[in-house]
């Protein structure tokens, strides 16, 4: 169920990309739900050709998926395919963070590859033959593009699962009936926890994606396939019959650049983002040695991880983790006594799991503490330390706390803790209990807790919100300074200048703010 | 922080007046450690006093040191009278922590930054560590007891300055067994008793009071709000 500002900031992004027409569209399916073409356009009243546009553009960018359901006509035709299209509200959400990916991708492959995914990510997906025509046009002097290397290119990025191909267009989305549902959802590796329904979006994307092995997978063996053809074939003259195998399979290798799709895996690169995240985190509250033991530890074991949120990393012995550390430029001058005080200052706050001499990182424990700590931050620079220490105290107890035993643990006044205590509550950060008791004179208590499922969803909106404002506010004061940002430099002079520096450095604090609070989102949304 | 130890209850009074006598009498006669109220007090009289009587009579017992008020800490306005022999009950006094009715921040200060620092001397301890430490360090008049230093020490804990752990009987934890609640500076994370900033905490959005009640074309708004406009105050 999408929150309010969720729903809200989405939109904003799609109209910010791709114009009010096609926000609409998806604004109706984002309040709707899965729809029809001919329900969009009544809701929406669009045009056809409008609605069929905007939709053909959201599917382009990976935004909006279709998928058939069998729809029981109740005649002897049998049942009727229902094509419908559900928004990716994920992958909307990701828009705003292409910066963000091609960082990674800079840091880890040479120039090409991050051109080749910045196209991808420009224009939703494209086949080989689009990509080499694309890499043509801004093509450089000296600098010349050639269709081997580009698809070599396409083959490490492929490999290393920051590419992929695309979903099957329009697949066909089976009901789960009531007694196969909890048995289904178990093996499922979208939903977050056993016995979780799946959303529809989450059961279309998985429906969609094509077979691990085909997924990851580029065409590229033209002249060994020649090679086998030829050792078979005995009545026909060697060179004519090479010329002829040659041209079919030139005509496949062809017809799959020109009909294999790819699109930039977003996937490849949240959980990428995920292990950066967390080896901050440990460099924020441990220090550089414990952070290099944990990205060698990732470095070793993310090939095995299936799915983005993954509990634990799979388990290596000390050995296993030293020989990693030492390959890294940051490592070489670990001991293995060293690696192994770093595991132990891991091991103590939980963020490694150590058992039968080896060891496995607890994601879910460090993105917990993660949250917990990004959510005391708000409430102590909204709220005060008296604040903080309550938040503090319920969060950990996790039960219902009468409201004089806070006030006694957390060292609050007995008159200021109901205050503080009420205003967490009316702002969504608590619940509240009322809990009277009859004897000689009826009592009536107030019990306090942190719910933390509700909690974290009114947190997760909080920030959309602000990431909405963020938004507008740049909008806003770029707009307001629209003539003086095309004037030439020449022409700024003076208090113009100081305008213009003024804008200059607010669009830099916006623009990098927006960032820092969408590293939040990812923290409550996809990690 | 006033610790007199309980007197016995047969006290010798001074010549009282008979007013003074019947107040007295009422007022040592309720729950000796949780005092009357002097509206409840007042209605005990076998007799209508008048009101000036009354507070004539409570003002002359509290100049002859025979009773004290005690400020309710439920309710300021709620003024406990009772015998001066008696130390006022927690529910009334709000325990060691209170004084005149009101938390003593000052005295908490001192308790809290002492149990840090030794913490912080001792790497890793326990409670009875921290206690001995602080007794031997005699930096304070009158011991605590173990209960106070517990209580002192988890809002340290929700201070984010310290953390519990668990020993795990070797390295930093040997000779503590294992399983045993210790507690450990926090090296980074809460670095001088304030949490780090967060991502959210560091844009006006997050930290608004008026988050409720903003609107993307509301009367409060992004384009309108005077906390954007101060934070891009260039």
């Amino acid at each position: 169920m999408l929150t309010e500002y969720g729903t809200k900031h989405a939109v904003h992004v799609i109209t910010n990309h791709f114009g009010d027409l096609v926000a609409k569209v998806c604004e109706c399916l984002l309040r709707k739900g899965p729809l029809t073409r001919q329900n969009v356009k009544r809701y929406t009243e669009l045009s056809d050709e409008q609605v069929k546009n905007a939709l053909l553009v959201l599917i382009q960018q990976n935004c909006v998926q279709a998928f058939t359901t069998e729809q029981p006509d109740g005649f002897a035709d049998g049942p009727k395919a229902n094509t419908q299209y559900v928004v990716l509200f994920d992958n909307i959400l990701h828009r705003v963070r292409f910066a963000k990916f091609l960082t990674i991708l800079s840091q880890e492959f040479d120039q090409q590859c991050v051109e080749l995914v910045q196209g991808l990510l420009e224009h939703g997906r494209l086949t080989l033959k689009q990509m080499f025509d694309r890499a043509k046009s801004s093509e450089k002097e000296g600098n010349l593009v050639d269709l081997d290397s580009l698809r070599e290119t396409l083959v490490k990025l492929v490999t290393a699962h920051y590419v992929e191909r695309c979903p099957a267009s329009e697949p066909l989305l089976m009901p789960i009936s009531e007694e196969e549902g909890p048995a289904r959802k178990k093996g499922s590796k979208s939903a977050k926890k056993i016995g979780e329904p799946e959303t529809i979006e989450q059961q279309v994307v998985e429906a969609a994606l094509p077979m691990e092995a085909m997924r990851f997978s580029v065409v590229t063996n033209v002249e060994s396939d020649v090679g086998e053809k030829e050792k078979n074939s005995n009545n026909v003259t060697p060179g004519e019959k090479r010329k002829h195998d040659v041209l079919e399979l030139d005509e496949c290798g062809v017809a799959d650049e020109q009909s294999v799709v790819y699109r930039a895996n977003f996937e490849g690169f949240i959980r990428r983002l995920r292990h950066k995240g967390c080896i901050d985190h440990v460099r924020a509250h441990l220090d550089d040695g414990a952070a290099n033991v944990l990205s060698a530890m990732l470095q070793a074991t993310s090939s095995a991880e299936k799915k983005v949120k993954t509990k634990n990393s799979v388990p290596l012995s000390l050995s296993s983790i030293y020989e990693e550390v030492i390959k890294s430029e940051a490592g070489r001058n670990m001991t293995l006594d060293h690696v192994r005080a770093s595991l132990v200052q891991l091991g103590e706050l939980s963020f490694v799991d150590a058992s039968s001499d080896s060891y496995s990182i607890d994601f879910e424990k460090i993105i917990e503490i993660a949250q917990n700590e990004e959510v005391e931050s708000v409430v102590s620079k909204r709220y005060g330390r008296d604040a903080y220490r309550i938040f503090r105290l319920l969060s950990k107890s996790g039960r219902l706390l009468e409201t004089d035993k806070i006030s006694d643990t957390t060292f609050v006044e007995k008159k200021d803790a109901p205050k503080i205590l009420y205003k967490l509550w009316k702002d969504g950060y608590l619940l509240m209990e009322k809990l009277v008791v009859t004897g000689a004179r009826q009592s009536q208590f107030l019990l306090w807790k942190v719910n933390r499922q509700i909690l974290w969803k009114h947190v997760l909106d909080e920030m959309f919100h602000a990431a909405l404002n963020l938004s507008l506010r740049v909008s806003y004061e770029l707009d307001r300074e629209k003539e003086l940002l095309n004037l030439p430099a020449d022409k700024r002079t003076g208090p113009l200048q100081d305008r213009y520096n003024r804008i200059r450095k607010v669009r830099i604090l916006l623009e990098s703010s927006q960032m820092k609070l969408d590293d939040a989102i990812l923290l409550f949304h996809d990690f | 922080m006033s610790k007199r130890k309980r007197p016995d209850s047969n006290a010798p009074s001074d010549s009282l007046t008979d007013h003074e006598r019947l107040i007295y009498d009422v007022i040592r006669s309720n729950k000796q450690d949780m005092g009357i109220w002097t509206r409840d007090m007042k209605r005990e009289l076998k007799v209508n006093l008048p009101d000036n009587i009354v507070t004539k009579s409570i003002k002359s017992l509290q100049n002859k040191s025979l009773i004290k008020e005690v400020v309710n800490i439920h309710n300021k306005g709620k003024k406990h009278l009772m015998a001066v022999e008696f130390e006022p009950s927690k529910d009334i006094s709000g325990g060691a922590w209170y004084s005149e009715g009101s938390l003593d921040t000052e005295f908490i200060k001192v308790v809290k930054s002492q149990c840090l620092k030794q913490i912080i001397k001792l790497k890793v301890a326990t409670l009875e560590g921290i206690s001995d430490s602080i007794k031997r360090s005699g930096a304070f008049k009158v011991d605590l007891t173990k209960q106070q230093i517990e209580e002192i020490v988890r809002a340290v804990v929700l201070d984010n300055q310290i953390m519990e752990v668990k020993s795990n009987g070797s390295g930093e934890f040997t000779n503590i067994p294992v399983g045993k609640v210790c507690y450990k500076n926090v090296s980074k994370g809460g670095g001088g008793g304030e949490p780090k900033t967060g991502s959210s905490a560091s844009v006006p959005c997050g930290v608004c009071p008026q988050i409720n009640f903003c609107t993307p074309d509301g009367v409060i708004s992004p384009k309108t709000c005077v906390y954007y406009t101060k934070w891009l105050d260039f």
